[in-house]
């Protein structure tokens, strides 16, 4: 008898959801706003947040979230050493993906450009510069970046002194090998150096961190919004009278609507990681198993929320705006965009009381770090709690809302 | 015969406003029963509360011999709706929107498919049966509304307005319509503010005003008692001549449900 109750409790829930997602099949300009959504956005976030790819030999130690900046260099010195330290410079500059560089006649020149700001900054190479090498005196270059916004210009100044370390390296070691000959010039410089030897797989760019929480945030907003129209709509409409004053349990009505809006999240999740991978360079080194159930448990985590928050308002109009309240934040605080270390201690405490937090986190050491089922346990837990509190909370409001 | 609905004191407040007031109302088996009165008068909310859309605040009720607090799912499993608003999905199609409402009275297969097929036909919609709902004028809409609710043969049938805003070829069909689905024995609770679809379907009809029902009897009855010759006199007797929804009569309305 039980078993036979449980039994057509699943099968209303998926005849409920199969209705839901073949009425979202029918609006077919729906469907297609909706799938175009998330690759709309990724599209935007991706060039927002370029990164480098794995190939270079230079990824990772010159991150610059700025891309390819334009950098004018002036020979005024006009000697063979000099030609090579400028060509060296463009070179690097390209290898590295920091800066595009030109060369000017003159300072005067250049300058125009940077007053015009088609240059962001000026190398020049100042007469004398050669000789001062030549004689191994401490030859100078020197750089005017474009003060006028101070944040890019202490950038280029620190882009443009490690590049011409590097440059500068070069040339002593020739010396320590025409003075020392035998002696490695590398230890000599640098008797002590320091080596980073990546956590990650592969390249760390910032799409390995943006990605997994764009997933969890998409499914779990879209999930969110979905579950608070389709209800609302539901129920202006009048077809909820129909399911209810049908003999389905009332948890069936509200297990359906999940599967559908979850399933439709998710469609949204897996569009994004694709992008992410064919585009962006992002690698999946973990089970997608685990991202599927990472990926529920975030849903259900929210959905309570999201239910309580549907049958109170009643309305969809203001269904929809009072969940805007928390999802707003919630995209900002749980560490899905920016770095929760970069907000004040009373937010990442906010931050950290949303699931989602919990979700992304889980959901970004799967993708990038391959971890397993206990490594991701803690959050997991937080999530399942999360989910029974909100949802053993939602089902009598929800039961209370459609009866009133 | 039996009863297919007893009401004790059934009574629905919203905040201090009554709609629904301490009702009591038998419906016999294989009548149909007509639920009159102007608009705001709780008809809509008596309907809800009896086919367990909507809790009572004090009282109770019997559909069918169950309970409809404590025994709905054996409520709903022998009641048929049509609301007040369309149960249908505008995006589906007529055959979609049936085969959906039939599974979820535990139809399936072959038998569902029949029966679907059966209503669509009953209605004359076999030409339209593919294409989506929201493209049907509202008689069609309607037609495929009222056999929504007949998926599962319900014993107990709840009408509410079945007829508003219709052309009068589709009153004309409802209505025949409505008299061919008592065969067999069906209940039918028919609410409606049309004097005459309720004298001409009803065995008897109840005048409901400010949540009370003020009387029960046969059109013909009524009409006797009253001394008039037709429903509209004895239903503008009962419940005056004034408007309803003027701001001045609202307020005796609450004073009256307070007492
Ligand atoms: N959910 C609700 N919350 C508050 N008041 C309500 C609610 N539902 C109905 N009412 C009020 O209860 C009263 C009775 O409404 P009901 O819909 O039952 O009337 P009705 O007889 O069906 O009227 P109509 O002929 O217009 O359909 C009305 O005054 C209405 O405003
Ligand atoms: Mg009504």
């Amino acid at each position: 008898m039980i078993r036979t109750g449980a039994r057509r409790a699943i099968y209303v829930t998926m005849v409920m959801a199969h209705k839901d997602l073949l009425d979202f099949w029918k609006a077919k300009m729906l469907v297609v706003s909706f799938t175009l959504f998330p690759i709309v956005m990724m599209i935007i976030f991706g060039y927002m947040f370029p990164s480098i790819t794995s190939t270079n030999p230079y990824a990772g130690k010159f991150p610059s979230q700025y891309g390819r900046l334009p950098i004018g260099i002036v020979d005024e010195d006009g000697s063979r050493i000099s030609e090579g330290i400028a060509d060296q410079f463009a070179q690097l500059s390209s290898t590295t993906g920091l800066f595009s560089v030109r060369s000017f006649a003159s300072l005067e020149v250049a300058k125009d450009k940077m007053t015009e700001g088609k240059l962001k900054g000026v190398l020049v190479i100042p007469q004398g510069f050669s000789g001062a090498l030549s004689s191994n005196r401490q030859a100078t270059l020197i750089l005017i970046a474009d003060d006028t916004n101070p944040q890019l210009a202490s950038s280029i100044i620190g882009q443009v002194s490690s590049l011409i370390r590097i440059i500068s390296e070069g040339v002593a070691a020739s010396r320590i090998s025409d003075i020392a000959a035998g002696a490695d010039p590398e230890a000599l410089l640098e008797p002590i150096s320091l080596e980073r030897e990546p956590f990650v797989k592969g390249s760390a760019t910032t799409f390995q961190f943006l990605a997994p929480g764009f997933m969890a945030l998409t499914v779990t907003m879209g999930t969110l919004s979905g579950l608070a129209a389709s209800i609302s709509r539901e129920r202006e409409q009048g077809t909820l009278d129909g399911i209810m004053s049908s003999p389905v349990p009332r948890y069936a009505v509200i297990a359906s609507k999940l599967l559908a809006q979850t399933a439709r999240g998710m469609l949204q999740s897996f569009i994004i990681l694709a992008i992410s991978m064919l585009f962006f360079g992002v690698r999946v080194y973990g089970n997608p198993l685990l991202m599927v159930l990472t990926m529920f448990l975030a849903v259900l985590s929210f959905s309570g929320i999201g239910i309580i928050i549907t049958s109170i308002a009643g309305e969809q109009e203001t269904a929809m705006t009072s969940l805007m309240l928390i999802t707003m934040p919630m995209t900002f605080l749980s560490n899905v965009v920016f770095p929760i270390e970069q907000l004040p201690w009373f937010l990442q405490a906010i931050g950290k009381s949303l699931p989602l937090y919990y979700s992304a986190d889980a959901l970004r050491k799967i993708i990038v770090l391959n971890a397993q089922m206990h490594h991701i346990a803690p959050d997991l837990i937080v999530l399942v709690l999360y989910s029974l509190a909100t949802l053993s909370a939602a089902i009598p409001i929800f039961v209370r809302s459609v009866s009133r | 015969m039996g009863l297919a609905i007893e009401a004790f004191g059934l009574t629905k407040r919203f905040g201090s406003f009554t709609a629904v007031d301490h009702v009591d109302l038998s419906v016999k088996e294989g009548e149909i029963f007509g639920l009159l009165g102007p608009n705001g008068a709780g008809k809509s909310t008596l309907v809800r509360m009896l086919t367990t859309l909507m809790r009572p605040t004090e009282g109770t009720a019997k559909v069918g011999g169950y309970d409809i607090v404590n025994q709905a799912d054996e409520v709903r499993k022998i009641i048929g709706l049509v609301a007040e608003k369309l149960i249908l999905y505008p995006r589906l199609n007529a055959v979609e929107n049936l085969m959906f409402f039939g599974r979820l009275y535990g139809m399936g297969g072959e038998e569902l498919r029949r029966k679907v097929d059966e209503l669509i036909e009953m209605v004359r919609l076999e030409r339209f049966k593919h294409f989506p709902i929201g493209g049907y004028s509202s008689g069609m809409r309607q037609r495929l509304n009222v056999v929504r609710a007949l998926l599962h043969d319900p014993k107990i049938l709840f009408l509410d307005e079945p007829t508003a805003m219709l052309d009068p070829q589709s009153i004309r069909f409802i209505r025949d319509l409505i008299k061919d689905l008592r065969k067999g024995g069906r209940t039918i609770i028919l609410t409606t503010h049309i004097m005459d679809e309720a004298e001409e379907l009803s065995d008897r009809v109840a005048i409901i005003d400010h949540g009370r029902i003020l009387v029960v009897d046969t059109p013909e009855g009524l009409k006797a008692r009253f001394g008039v010759s037709n429903l509209l006199e004895v239903f503008l007797e009962l419940t005056g001549r004034d408007l309803r929804d003027r701001a001045e009569n609202r307020v005796p309305i609450r004073a009256i449900g307070r007492v």
